[in-house]
């Protein structure tokens, strides 16, 4: 009793203090935005063109090996790319944060869950422009308008939520064992083909098929496949087992967080 | 009123020879009975406490390595203390290092909104300061230029100007910055001098030791991360010089 009541506690200081702070974190969140597409010649547009190319690439290429119809097969493959996208960069460009504000954190004090943060949110908003971007693509070639869209909100929320709370251990474990940016790279690369992305989840049988039961990431792609390719709301038992997740993911991350992140000064 | 309390704190260091362990390293380490060459111990400050009281001004002396700095970053929560408690009260104008946050690819501008809301300033706060910062710092033609473009003493100036404009309760200085021509350096020294006069608390650390004399009240002689003496700063000071001499 007395454990939960210091951890509520400790959620809520973290929490009041990057409200306080809120004028730096939307600072920062504006920094990395700006950053990213100052001195290119098509500037923030890469941000949109760049997954779009990207997926472009994968489409052909997947629906060529699996003898798919072109059209459908891209509907379907940038539905479940959209939340993959979003999670695999707010994970691999978060989880850096601290490394790379290393000079500001050793010269001043800043609430430390306003780098991962910041980083997230910019990822967030570069996520929801390419949505438009993906989104219009989509229903060009046949994707289906409908009332299950409204969904798509509550979707991300979810899927920020579950994401942050691996970032929050990520980024701070990233500081103790540097080997870690590395190995997240890694890790990721199998968790994207261990993700119901460019296969239905039932087509990988075999020893591995219990690895895609496993994933928590087969349902987050669920959330956005539903409404965006089946034009249906998803069904209950995804999102009450994605909201699980989701929790379960930033309980974990804020206990891990708040348990090392006063350290984290004296490792980078 | 300001007001500062340091009880019993204590700031620890892990040196570590292999400064970022590694996973593999971890958990071999995990298994090995004898983890005595992974890391050492060393405290930067060891059991100090100190009650600082309105309208005085401290100036903490002493060799370098003797935790001066530690324990005005530590003041600044920039370091948690390993063991002890900081209380303070007052708003504190940290002039450790100024220009902390610049962005070299951010415009002057840019990085004033920036760096005021590190220096906890409000938008609107920031917005009617902008042109008396861009002023004093008298960078004028230069302030839409991306600061990596800045000379060194513009940037000083701008970092200095910014994190001036504004009066804080307390001050924490960490050596008086020199740079930039003559007649900024006059103008920098007489506006700091305003802002510790109108402030609540000053502490700074500094090898100037003329110059603690006539900025301070109180002088603390620190040593190997303790306090070694502590008083008014001319018997401070001579003391300090007279076992400095003798080679202690």
């Amino acid at each position: 009793m007395q454990a939960i009541k210091k951890i509520t506690f400790n959620f809520i200081n973290v929490w009041a203090e990057v409200i306080s702070f809120r004028e730096v974190l939307w600072q920062l969140t504006r920094q990395q935005i700006i950053l990213r597409y100052r001195r290119t010649f098509l500037g923030y547009f890469w941000t949109l063109l760049n997954p779009i190319l990207m997926m472009s690439v994968m489409a052909v290429v997947f629906a060529t090996l699996f003898k798919q119809d072109l059209k459908t097969f891209t509907v379907f493959l940038f539905s479940g790319m959209i939340a993959w996208n979003c999670f695999n960069t707010i994970v691999v460009q978060s989880g850096k944060s601290f490394i790379a504000n290393e000079g500001l954190i050793k010269k001043i004090y800043l609430p430390k869950l306003v780098f991962p943060l910041s980083v997230t949110l910019a990822l967030v908003i570069d996520s929801l422009l390419s949505f438009i971007a993906l989104f219009a693509i989509m229903l060009a070639l046949g994707g289906e308008l409908s009332l299950a869209l409204l969904f798509i909100p509550l979707a991300y929320i979810l899927l920020v939520v579950f994401s942050f709370g691996i970032v929050l251990v990520v980024s701070v474990a990233t500081v103790f064992f540097r080997d870690l940016q590395y190995v997240i790279g890694v890790i990721m690369q199998a968790w994207f083909f261990l993700t119901p992305l460019f296969y239905k989840p039932d087509a990988l049988t075999g020893k591995v098929a219990w690895l895609i039961k496993l994933n928590p990431l087969t349902s987050f792609v669920e959330l956005f496949r539903a409404p965006l390719y089946l034009a249906v709301l998803p069904s209950i038992d995804v999102v009450l087992h994605t909201f699980l997740l989701a929790v379960f993911s930033l309980v974990i991350g804020l206990i891990f967080f708040s348990r090392y992140e006063k350290k984290i000064i004296f490792r980078l | 009123m300001s007001k500062i309390n340091i009880h019993n704190v204590s700031v620890n260091f892990r040196i570590y020879h292999d400064k970022s362990p590694s996973i593999k390293g971890y958990f071999s380490s995990l298994f090995k009975s004898n983890k005595d060459n992974a890391y050492s111990n060393y405290s930067a400050v060891k059991n100090v406490s100190l009650v600082i009281e309105p309208s005085e001004r401290v100036g903490i002396i002493g060799h370098n390595g003797a935790g001066k700095s530690t324990l005005l970053k530590t003041l600044c929560r920039i370091y948690e203390p390993s063991s002890g408690i900081i209380h303070v009260n007052g708003k504190i104008a940290p002039l450790l290092e100024i220009g902390a946050g610049f962005h070299p690819e951010f415009t002057g501008r840019e990085n004033i909104y920036l760096n005021g809301a590190i220096l906890g300033l409000k938008k609107q706060q920031i917005r009617s300061l902008e042109d008396g910062i861009i002023r004093f710092a008298e960078v004028e033609e230069f302030i839409d230029t991306p600061v990596k473009y800045y000379s060194t003493g513009m940037h000083m100036r701008l970092a200095f100007s910014l994190a001036t404009a504004t009066q804080p309760d307390i001050i924490i200085l960490d050596e008086i910055f020199a740079g930039g021509d003559a007649s900024f350096v006059a103008n920098a020294k007489s506006r700091l001098r305003e802002m510790i006069h109108k402030s609540d608390i000053m502490i700074m650390v500094s090898h100037d030791h003329e110059l603690v004399k006539s900025l301070c009240n109180r002088v603390i002689w620190m040593d190997h991360g303790q306090i070694v003496a502590d008083g008014l700063p001319d018997e401070i000071v001579r003391q300090y010089l007279a076992a400095d001499a003798i080679g202690e």
